[in-house]
């Protein structure tokens, strides 16, 4: 094993920064979370001087903590307040090296030959099918240790899901995930303590330090600098973690620029950058989400939820109906938040925990778009958005019908009660038949509780440059050497987890900006 | 108007405001004043008022978690939490905190008292409060509500009491050292405060599924009784 702090690569932190400073490099990437990470390791294993930017700082295993509220205050942007106006919906974006591979429950699913399809028909695209992805795909996997969750960590939460699924005839299966040696500790969400989520900060940007990167945390990049048909270059400025106190500027110039900011800065930034690569005017435009929702199960016997992945099934039986089940664990507090009554009656739910667990669904939303722009006024600056989306509901009832089937598989699975947590019915339902209600009636958006991570479209991919920002190779039409690598470039929903089509995707952009430098 | 006539209107707008004046001012004091010390750094008194009671009224003593909101800490977590958030969102959650308090005004408790500040309302008239906002028509009623639930309930939980009296207390995990480990120091630090060092990485550390019955998080074990 060598020793990292005598690898050819550089590490910056905030305390290294006490003046304004210049660098040059061949790439200049924007984020290190998961797209953005795989492009720098790319470019730098192509031979090629990247700097890689990220405004948070890296986090240690002694900073994770298992308070949920802390530890979204402190891994996520605006301290995991962000909010939807239009629909009001809650979304989170993490800060950190590593962005969101940081906090999330590491799961990769290949988006689905039909969902390639839809993307080729509908954004005019010639080269990503799945021939095309599958080596990314298969690169990254075996780089990440991508492989399905093994029994012995799913845990009896997991399991009842399976078997419930088993029962009516629905397909389940392990989800895959980049975690190596997961001991089902179920706290993916604040930082996995067992090291084995292979999480960006400790897989693809040590790589990228080991082939010569320079990795350097607490910069906001907050202007992108363009000369004519070419990039030249970012600036911005040393933030402080944590609090995001300003410090000195510093600029980065580069042959080429890799925007990895992610689906809500990335077009904030280029709106910021006198409307940088918006001629199709498709930036910030196209906000699309998968809106997720849950339902909780409470079982005769303990559960013993602690201990399992904390996403370790799922079910892509409905994909074709525009949703995905999955199994979900979250700090307690989350999920008791969903628990009725007040006083004695909640603590008496809150006791049921134990013997419960929680199952979600997300749904594929087309018709339901909104746009993205920098916001003004409180809350300001930086890069926070202001994001407008409108619930369709036609989605809406997608998501409406999911609720039925996951308390349709928690009955089959043994189930003595489900808390649905639709308003306006009741808080428990004790039996199938209780439940029969939400199959008559079909919950409507206003109904349900709903939340979003999987953010996508604002900057999107399209082969004609008048209705799309980004060509299949992620190039921006309207610049040579201006890319953009996160999930803002796809041009509709995955159907399933967007993080691997993601990596996948800036993998074989990194590979084809490194053949053009 | 003549001129007496105009006397006699002054002075009957004189009483006016000599009854008017007390009147608003005991109202101002009974919405507004009268607030203990706050003992926290980030809650106000008000804040602080209302954050104990809808913890008490979230949580009372007894029952199947035998833990009070109090005995949790759930006032002390919301100053931490507070304290852990920056600009915009602290101010929000500020203006949630201080807004329940006083929205009886427009959305009272039960009984001719219930238009006193939540903080002042007896525990079976904020329970009906809380229960008329998580049960509103309005959905944007319910998602306030919802966002108010969600913070005191994470002040409840972060109680390792409360963790261990529901079994979901975390388990106790050996973390391993990775090569990242060696390169990142701690936050705001610098990186010539990093702990770990190369032979660090050959420790050996358990890599088996967890014990769901296996021993605690240190954080969260039972505390040792005192010998």
């Amino acid at each position: 094993m060598s020793d990292p702090r005598a690898w050819p690569g550089e590490l910056r932190v905030f305390a290294d920064y006490d003046r304004d400073f210049c660098e040059e490099a061949d790439v200049v990437v924007v984020g290190s979370g998961p797209c953005g990470a795989v492009a720098a390791y790319e470019l730098a294993a192509a031979g090629r001087r990247v700097a890689l930017l990220e405004e948070g700082p890296p986090f240690t295993p002694s900073e994770f903590t298992i308070d949920g509220a802390l530890s979204m205050a402190r891994t996520m942007r605006e301290g995991g307040l962000r909010f939807t106006s239009g629909y009001v919906m809650p979304t989170m974006q993490a800060i950190a090296l590593g962005g969101g591979s940081l906090v999330n429950s590491a799961i990769c699913g290949r988006c689905p030959d039909f969902r390639l399809e839809e993307w080729a028909a509908a954004a005019e695209l010639e080269r990503t099918g799945r021939k095309d992805l599958e080596p990314h795909y298969d690169a990254v996997a075996e780089f990440l240790g991508i492989a399905p969750t093994p029994d012995e960590v799913q845990g009896r939460r997991n399991l009842l899901f399976r078997d419930g699924c088993k029962a009516l005839g629905y397909s389940a299966e392990p989800t895959a995930r980049n975690a190596v040696g997961c001991r089902g500790s179920g706290e993916c969400f604040t930082g996995c303590r067992a090291r084995a989520k292979q999480s960006m900060d400790i897989s693809y940007v040590p790589g990228a330090l080991r082939l010569g990167a320079r990795v350097l945390t607490s910069l906001q990049v907050q202007q992108v600098h363009a000369t004519g048909r070419r990039a030249t270059g970012v600036s911005g400025q040393v933030v402080e973690p944590l609090s995001g106190r300003p410090g000195p500027r510093f600029r980065v110039d580069a042959k080429a620029v890799v925007l990895a900011a992610g689906v809500l800065a990335t077009p904030i930034l280029l709106q910021r950058s006198g409307d940088l690569a918006n001629s199709s005017r498709q930036v910030g435009e196209n906000l699309q989400f998968h809106p997720g929702t849950s339902v909780l199960g409470v079982f005769p016997d303990p559960v013993e939820p602690v201990f399992g992945a904390t996403q370790g099934y799922q079910s892509l039986h409905f994909l074709r109906e525009g949703f995905k089940l999955e199994t979900l664990w979250a700090p307690p507090a989350v999920l008791a938040v969903r628990m009725p009554g007040f006083g004695q009656q909640f603590k008496s739910q809150l006791r049921d925990l134990g013997h419960a667990t929680v199952w979600d669904a997300i749904a594929s939303c087309h018709r339901s778009r909104g746009r993205v722009r920098e916001r003004r006024g409180l809350g300001g600056g930086g890069l926070n958005p202001a994001m407008s989306w409108r619930f369709h509901p036609e989605d809406a009832a997608i998501l409406g019908r999911a609720v039925w089937v996951l308390c349709e598989i928690f009955f089959a699975a043994g189930a003595r009660k489900v808390v649905p947590g639709v308003a306006s019915l009741a808080d428990e339902m004790h039996s199938l038949g209780e439940a029969e209600v939400l199959r008559r009636r079909v919950p409507g958006a206003k109904d349900m509780i709903v939340a979003s991570t999987h953010v996508f479209g604002t900057t999107r991919m399209n082969g004609d440059p008048r209705r799309g920002v980004v060509d299949e190779d992620l190039r921006a039409h309207d610049l040579d050497n201006l890319y953009v690598v996160d999930t803002g470039v796809f041009p509709m929903s995955p159907a399933v987890n967007p993080m691997f089509t993601g990596m996948a995707l800036a993998r074989r952009s990194a590979q084809a900006l490194a053949a053009r430098l | 108007m003549s001129g007496g006539a105009a006397a006699d209107v002054m002075l009957r707008a004189m009483w006016l405001w000599v009854a008017l004046v007390p009147l608003a001012a005991w109202a101002v004091a009974r919405l507004f004043l009268g607030y203990p010390p706050s003992a926290f750094a980030q809650l106000s008194r008000r804040a602080a008022a209302f954050g104990a009671a809808a913890a008490a009224a979230a949580f009372p003593p007894g029952g199947a978690v035998p833990l009070s909101g109090s005995e949790a800490g759930v006032p002390g977590h919301l100053d931490r939490y507070l304290a852990a958030l920056a600009g915009r969102n602290r101010l929000l959650i500020r203006l949630l905190l201080v807004f329940f308090e006083h929205a009886t005004l427009f959305f009272p408790g039960p009984g001719a008292s219930g238009f006193r500040r939540f903080s002042k309302l007896d525990p079976a008239q904020r329970i009906a409060v809380l229960e008329s906002w998580s049960r509103s028509p309005l959905r944007a009623r319910r998602i306030v509500f919802t966002s108010l639930r969600t913070i005191l309930t994470m002040g409840y939980f972060d109680s390792p009491a409360v963790l261990r009296a529901t079994g979901l207390a975390p388990l106790a995990i050996e973390t391993p050292v990775v090569d990242a480990d060696l390169l990142y120091p701690r936050i705001g630090r610098g990186r010539d405060t990093v702990q770990c060092r190369p032979e660090d990485r050959a420790r050996t550390v358990s890599r088996a599924p967890l014990d769901p019955r296996g021993p605690l998080h240190p954080a969260f074990a039972e505390p040792e009784a005192p010998r």
